[in-house]
């Protein structure tokens, strides 16, 4: 007779109180799943705008239409669609842009949805950025130069900046519903 | 211009307070007692404390009519303190949880009370005369985490409750026997114990810090930790509801909401002050701090000499001394209630946070 090994038996799935027994799925708010090819789609759409010299039209495109339903690819291709935009917009209009966003309707829910891809960028450890764009030149000279050697400190520095220039705008409440928002990019 | 005024109790936090009817006793959840402060002139002495429970206490909430106290903590127990000649006597209350009790509050009745707990349930508890002692029955279902926050509906049946699976719902708390028949509302007929009458859900799923019934009682709000505040207006049983506003701030997010009228809401928590929102089921919007531009007692930046400047300077390495917040509180309000109604306001609440202090604000 074979010896069970009591050690490796799953008491929770036996529980029907257990927390491993929930459907988790009505924790989290209903998202609508979304297939990488429309992602792509929507990259290229984005990317017209951003020809277009359309910066800001862009830039809403892409936040307006968050993947929270996509696959860890169609994440990916969204991330570098919107670090492409970013790095695509000079650091002098960063600010009336944020603040022309956040005062449209729904503005501050955008915002929110862009300083998770701000965490997002900053978190990977190879920015998914297009390396032949030139991003542009901003004020964090050390970084620049810590990160030259890789080659992603520049993409860093793009997001720190868009980052200082966000807080201002949206306040700590939206790094706060980054952590909190269970809808992930 | 007396706005608030402050009384800063101890150096330890405090997890939760409560006045008497009379506002002329203060109870204080400091770590694992209860201690009961009573107003002389215009401070508070330390008068009682209430020993009994062996690990922090979470809530405590003193009934208005009786004066009875409750309490409850993380040793997964309650109590119930009754004044008697030879002081308070403690009554164990039978709460069957086994996780920490988070938060408790007296029905509007005051023949129950209602333990948020980690165990995922509530335990609305009551008292059995036959066998003099308070029983429980609890609400499980669907609660899916720690409950936080619990809130009575005005009828002493319905009960708001805020958990960390980001939900807040409305659950019936009905008890035969102890309870009489409720009268119909926006939130349902017929209420048997247990019956979910809303279940609310904000945009990001934020785990929710507070929850509170509209003085009427047909709108419920509740703050989370997205750093929003949610107000639902229901329709009627088995309907979606009106309308639900959320409205997310820039502030770090609030833990605690009272509601000043139908159509005004104080909420406090970690940015260390109490914020105004107005608005009606058409909209809400945050309208401003209670505390007003800057605190009049606090020093304005002076004029420094170039010696003491540089004197800071090498002392502390910077020249400001930044170590006081300019507000009232020093550190994240935990709990805020109503202190005082006229007519259909709240005219004043008071709040306590983790600097020790109860602050009473005038609106």
């Amino acid at each position: 007779m074979a010896t069970i090994n009591y050690r490796t038996i799953d008491i929770d799935a036996l529980d029907p109180d257990s927390a491993a027994n929930f459907d988790l799925s009505s924790l989290a708010p209903d998202v609508v799943p979304v297939l990488t090819a429309d992602v792509q789609t929507l990259a290229g759409q984005v990317r017209q705008l951003l020809r277009g010299g359309d910066t800001e039209g862009a830039l809403r495109g892409a936040l307006e239409n968050v993947p929270y339903g996509a696959d860890q690819q169609g994440k990916e291709v969204h991330l570098a669609t919107v670090t492409e935009i970013l790095q695509s917009i000079r650091q002098s209009d960063m600010s009336p842009m944020l603040q022309r966003i956040y005062q449209s309707e729904g503005g501050s829910e955008l915002l929110d949805v862009l300083m998770k891809y701000l965490y997002k960028g900053m978190s990977s450890k190879q920015p998914s950025s297009s390396k032949n764009l030139s991003p542009q030149p901003t004020g964090f000279s050390q970084i620049q130069a810590r990160g030259g050697g890789e080659g992603g400190g520049q993409a860093m520095s793009v997001l720190l900046s868009w980052h200082e220039k966000l807080v201002e705008i949206a306040g700590p409440g939206s790094i706060v519903r980054v952590m909190t928002d269970r809808r992930t990019v | 211009m007396a706005s608030h005024e402050v009384h800063h109790l101890f150096h330890n936090p405090i997890a939760d307070h409560s006045f008497s009817a009379d506002r002329k006793t203060l109870a204080v959840a400091r770590d694992n007692n209860v201690e009961l402060y009573s107003r002389s002139g215009n401070s508070f002495q330390l008068q009682d404390e209430l020993r009994g429970h062996d690990k922090t206490v979470t809530g405590v909430d003193i009934a208005s009519q009786s004066g009875r106290i409750v309490t409850c903590s993380q040793d997964r127990n309650a109590y119930v303190w009754e004044p008697s000649p030879t002081g308070w006597k403690p009554t164990l209350v039978l709460l069957r949880l086994n996780r920490a009790a988070t938060c408790v509050r007296w029905s509007p009745g005051e023949t129950k009370f209602a333990v948020g707990s980690g165990a995922r349930a509530v335990a609305i508890c009551s008292f059995e005369a036959e066998n003099d002692w308070w029983v429980s029955k609890h609400l499980k279902r669907p609660i899916r985490s720690t409950v936080t926050a619990v809130a009575w509906h005005p009828n002493g049946v319905l009960l708001g409750c805020g958990a960390t699976d980001g939900h807040a719902r409305v659950l019936s708390s009905f008890v035969k026997g102890t309870d009489e028949r409720p009268e119909p509302s926006v939130w349902g007929e017929r209420l048997p114990f247990g019956t979910v009458c809303g279940e609310f859900l904000n945009r990001t799923a934020g785990w929710v810090h507070g929850v509170g019934f509209s003085p009427s009682g047909d709108a419920m709000a509740f703050v989370s930790h997205d750093s929003s505040v949610t107000v639902v207006y229901p329709t009627g049983p088995e309907q979606p509801p009106k309308a639900v506003v959320s409205v997310s701030t820039q502030l770090l997010p609030f833990t605690s909401l009272v509601w000043v009228s139908e159509s005004e809401i104080v909420a406090a928590g970690y940015d260390c002050e109490a914020y105004r929102l107005q608005g009606d089921s058409n909209g809400w919007q945050l309208t401003g701090s209670v505390e007003g531009k800057r605190r009049p007692g606090m020093p304005q930046e002076r004029e420094e000499s170039a010696l003491n400047k540089f004197r800071q300077m090498d002392l502390k390495g910077k020249t400001k001394d930044d170590t006081q917040l300019p507000t009232v509180h020093q550190n994240t309000i935990s709990t805020a209630r109503s202190f005082q109604e006229s007519g259909a306001h709240v005219s004043k609440f008071s709040t306590s946070g983790v600097d020790g202090r109860v602050v009473v604000w005038n609106l």
